[in-house]
């Protein structure tokens, strides 16, 4: 409820404070004037008022005044009436030195109220012999020309370069390559010439720049300005920025344009002459001086400078960062300030690379204005993701360059993420995308990348072949191999022998073994004779054979023996008679044959045995 | 005592190779911050130290090439090819650089035995076809020893016949060894480094000219005298030219 109370407050107050403000007081001159000239000093109230109180104007001579004048206007608009007055009070000043015034506002009363004025800065020049004779008081504000057409007394004719010219004004003559100059083409008047018009006009055509006009009003207000110590009525004919493109001294054209100046005929009055005098316009061509403009380069460019000169800022936007594949997206970057924003190239962005990407669109809002051209331009990328996947595209980069820090400034966005799911929309396309392979396409060529790995450093010129370790390698192997040799061959010799002597020995230790045997055969001692038997015989096939005891056995020495060149049968008696051996030791019930037929077979077959194995 | 001498100036490039190690990380990480030539400074400060390796004159003509000095990274490419001939980086690299030569020169194609029989001598380095010598000689020895100790003919065929081959082997890579020495120190290639090079008749200023060549290209050194050097291209033209204007791989 308070809160409520509290707005309806502001807004009554408001509404007062507009109340207020209704009633206007304002006060009127010259801005300039000539020493000894009159001018109108004037004050406009849109009330009626009383006891006006004027400041202090002592710097000036008061001819007249207040002459005071009212007048008033209704208007009915959609059955809405309005009543407007305005009341003026007008005083006739002379100025009695120069320099530069100000006056102080004045003040008024509306109803018991008081309301002052603005304040005036009024420059007091030099005066032309002419003008302080002239009769004619200086008309406030614009209405130049037109009152000295009325002059009777002008000595008019001499229309020169000082009375009538064209000046292109540029407000800096050193710039920096695309930093934006405000060109603006005056046309200068002496208050004497009486000026009908304009003919032809030739407007420069500002070569090696890129030019913005600027709009100024059709109809050339006229306002009074001092240039070189007179006073000259000015009309602002066309306001330019201009943004040059190349460096070095740039000129500008001069600006023409013919004025139509009205003319006294003077001639030696006759007597049936016209009582009256001739007027005739004639054509004045006034000619502006060429402007030299100073135009530098930039220095050393970065690599990705746009070509944007001014004070700008930058930002990106994207319309969404999770879409489905084959889904049209679009990234946005604005740049606003204030600079030759109509020649930025659009910034690179770079894309990930199976993205599809279309030219960026340009649109700008660009104001010109006294100030420059300022607003904003902004590009639109469109782009689309064909695969899914996460893509980044990177933080994009603006490079501009201020004149006023002559500087280039980086600006630069974030980088962006995109999520791109799989697309459903693939089955209207009816061709089977998984069977339409693609290329890996070559995106650009350079060299490959060094190589970090750690390497092998050598001495210049240097390498193992040759060297003393090189073929040291070869003689020292070479010899351990003839060491190796001669050594092994000695054992294999030693080993020889060693098998030569057994073989040998063997049918002696066989026999004396048998021996031993055929002692026991003759005391009948049946056990001790077959053991001995059975011993001799493996005794005499482990020598024989060159196989150690322990690994003999029965398989082993039929194979080895058969291997030999024996004669199966043979190897089958041999076989037999160990077979009786056994039988008559572990089991005597069961052998049959006698004692004297084991020791004849043994010893037959190791008869034929000595004689077959050498 | 002369033996004593080299082993510990042996020694002693060890401890230098072991800091030129360093150098070459540091050269390899302002390559990587693309600060080119600052790695270029450092991979001529390993150079002038009087050791090199085939990455090392890689790295440097990547760097070169990276400061547009083509010719240069030429010149660097064909050392480090001379140690790594069978390296496919290096010969791409090469490749890519040479597309910066002005001159085309039509190469004249060898018998292709001679081909084949220089491709596989070039496919390893002289070391390696050292290395590959001994090995295969220590085996030979091995069979040699199976060969005559072996009890079955099995077996004395079987090592027979691969000693034939191993001492094959080792004969070839020590010739192949030998040949790849040679090449690395007498070869006489060189690299024209200056912009360009009108090649005369005769080794005089008053020569009549024959033809004109340019920076980056690749020739061969035929014969010298004074200041004058005779050079062959690739597609066999000949004509002598000032020393200074090329060096030598």
């Amino acid at each position: 409820m308070i809160k409520k109370l509290k707005v309806l407050m502001i807004f009554m107050l408001v509404g007062l404070v507009s109340l207020a403000d209704s009633t206007q007081f304002v006060m009127e001159g010259p801005e300039v004037v000539a020493m000894g000239e009159q001018f109108r000093l004037g004050f406009t109230l849109n009330e009626s008022g009383t006891d006006l109180q004027l400041p202090d104007l002592s710097n000036f001579d008061v001819l007249m005044g207040p002459s005071t004048s009212q007048s008033s206007s209704i208007q009915i608009i959609n059955g809405k009436t309005t009543q407007t007055s305005s009341f003026s009070y007008i005083f006739i000043l002379r100025a009695k030195k120069e320099g530069k015034f100000s006056i102080r506002p004045a003040s008024i009363k509306v109803g018991g109220k008081t309301y002052e004025s603005n304040s005036l800065d009024i420059q007091v020049v030099k005066g032309q012999p002419q003008q302080a004779a002239s009769q004619q008081g200086g008309g406030a504000g614009g209405g130049g020309p037109q009152n000295a057409q009325q002059q009777d007394d002008t000595p008019s004719g001499n229309v020169s370069k000082d009375n009538l010219f064209v000046r292109v004004a540029v407000d800096k003559t050193n710039v920096s390559k695309g930093e934006q100059i405000l060109a603006t083409v005056k046309l200068y008047i002496s208050q004497n010439v009486p000026l009908n018009g304009f003919d032809q006009v030739k407007l420069p055509s500002y070569e090696g720049f890129w030019t913005k006009d600027i709009d100024v009003p059709t109809q050339v207000n006229f306002t009074r300005e001092v240039y070189n110590g007179k006073i000259y009525q000015v009309g602002v004919l066309k306001k330019t920025i201009l943004f040059p493109q190349q460096t070095g001294n740039i000129r500008i054209d001069p600006f023409e344009i013919t004025c139509l100046v009205r003319q006294r005929v003077r001639k030696q009055q006759g007597f049936f002459d016209d009582f009256f005098d001739n007027y005739q316009v004639v054509k004045a061509k006034v000619v502006s001086d060429p402007v030299i403009i100073n135009v530098k380069d930039l220095p050393n460019q970065p690599a990705n400078f746009s070509g944007a000169v001014g004070n700008f800022s930058f930002s990106g936007s994207i319309d969404k960062t999770s879409a489905k594949s084959n889904e049209a997206m679009t990234l946005k970057l604005v740049i606003s300030g204030s600079g030759n924003l109509n020649l930025i190239n659009p910034p690179k962005i770079e894309l990930p690379q199976d993205f599809e990407a279309y030219e960026p669109k340009t649109s700008d809002k660009t104001i010109a204005s006294d100030k420059g051209l300022s607003g904003s331009v902004s590009f639109e990328y469109l782009f689309i993701p064909r695969y899914a996947g996460n893509f980044t595209i990177p933080a994009i980069k603006f490079v501009s360059f201020n004149p006023s820090t002559h500087q280039f400034e980086t600006k630069s966005t974030e980088a962006f993420n995109l999520t791109i799911s799989k697309g459903s929309d693939d089955k209207n396309s009816g061709v089977v995308n998984s069977y339409s392979k693609e290329d890996v396409k070559m995106i650009g060529k350079d060299i490959r990348y060094i190589k970090q790995n750690k390497s092998v450093l050598k001495p210049k010129g240097s390498s193992f072949y040759g060297t003393f370790e090189f073929y040291s390698v070869f003689i020292l192997s070479t010899i351990a191999f003839a060491v190796f040799y001669v050594l092994n061959r000695k054992k294999i010799e030693e080993s020889k022998n060693l098998t030569l002597i057994r073989n040998k020995r063997a049918n002696k230790v066989a026999l004396k073994r048998l021996k031993a045997a055929s002692g026991f055969l003759k005391n009948n001692k049946a056990e001790q004779f077959y053991e001995s038997v059975i011993k001799a015989l493996w005794g005499y096939l482990s020598d024989k054979l060159s196989i150690p005891l322990a690994d003999l056995n029965r398989e082993k020495a039929a194979a080895s023996l058969l291997e030999k060149g024996m004669a199966p049968e043979v190897v089958t008696e041999l076989m037999k008679i160990i077979d009786d051996c056994e039988f008559a030791r572990y089991a005597p019930a069961a052998f049959s044959g006698t004692m004297n037929e084991v020791y004849d077979g043994a010893a037959k077959v190791m008869g034929i045995f000595e004689k077959q194995i050498k | 005592m002369k033996r004593i001498i080299n082993t510990i100036l042996a020694i002693l490039f060890t401890v230098a190779v072991f800091a030129q190690a360093d150098l070459i990380q540091k050269a390899n990480e302002h390559y990587t911050k693309e600060e080119f030539q600052k790695a270029i400074d450092g991979y001529n400060q390993i150079l002038m130290a009087g050791i090199e390796s085939p990455e090392v004159y890689f790295n440097l003509g990547n760097a070169y090439y990276k400061t547009k000095q083509y010719t240069l990274s030429i010149l660097n490419y064909e050392r480090a090819k001379l140690l790594a001939p069978d390296d496919e980086d290096i010969e791409f690299n090469l490749q890519v650089a040479n597309q910066k030569v002005v001159d085309s020169i039509q190469e004249l194609p060898g018998i292709f035995i001679v081909r084949w029989w220089n491709a596989i001598v070039n496919s390893q380095t002289t070391d390696t076809w050292a290395s590959i010598s001994i090995f295969s000689f220590v085996v030979f020895l091995t069979m040699l020893g199976f060969y005559f100790f072996a009890k079955t003919s099995e077996v004395k065929r079987i090592t027979f016949w691969s000693g034939c081959f191993l001492i094959m082997l080792t004969i070839f890579s020590w010739s192949f060894a030998a040949k790849q020495k040679s090449r690395l120190v007498n070869h006489s290639f060189a690299i024209v480094m200056q912009p360009t090079v009108t090649v005369k008749s005769s080794p005089s200023e008053n020569g009549t000219k024959l033809f004109v060549i340019h920076e980056g290209l690749k020739v061969r050194i035929t014969d010298k005298l004074g200041d004058w050097v005779e050079i062959r291209l690739a597609d066999g033209n000949k004509g002598w030219l000032l020393t200074e204007s090329i060096e030598r791989i």
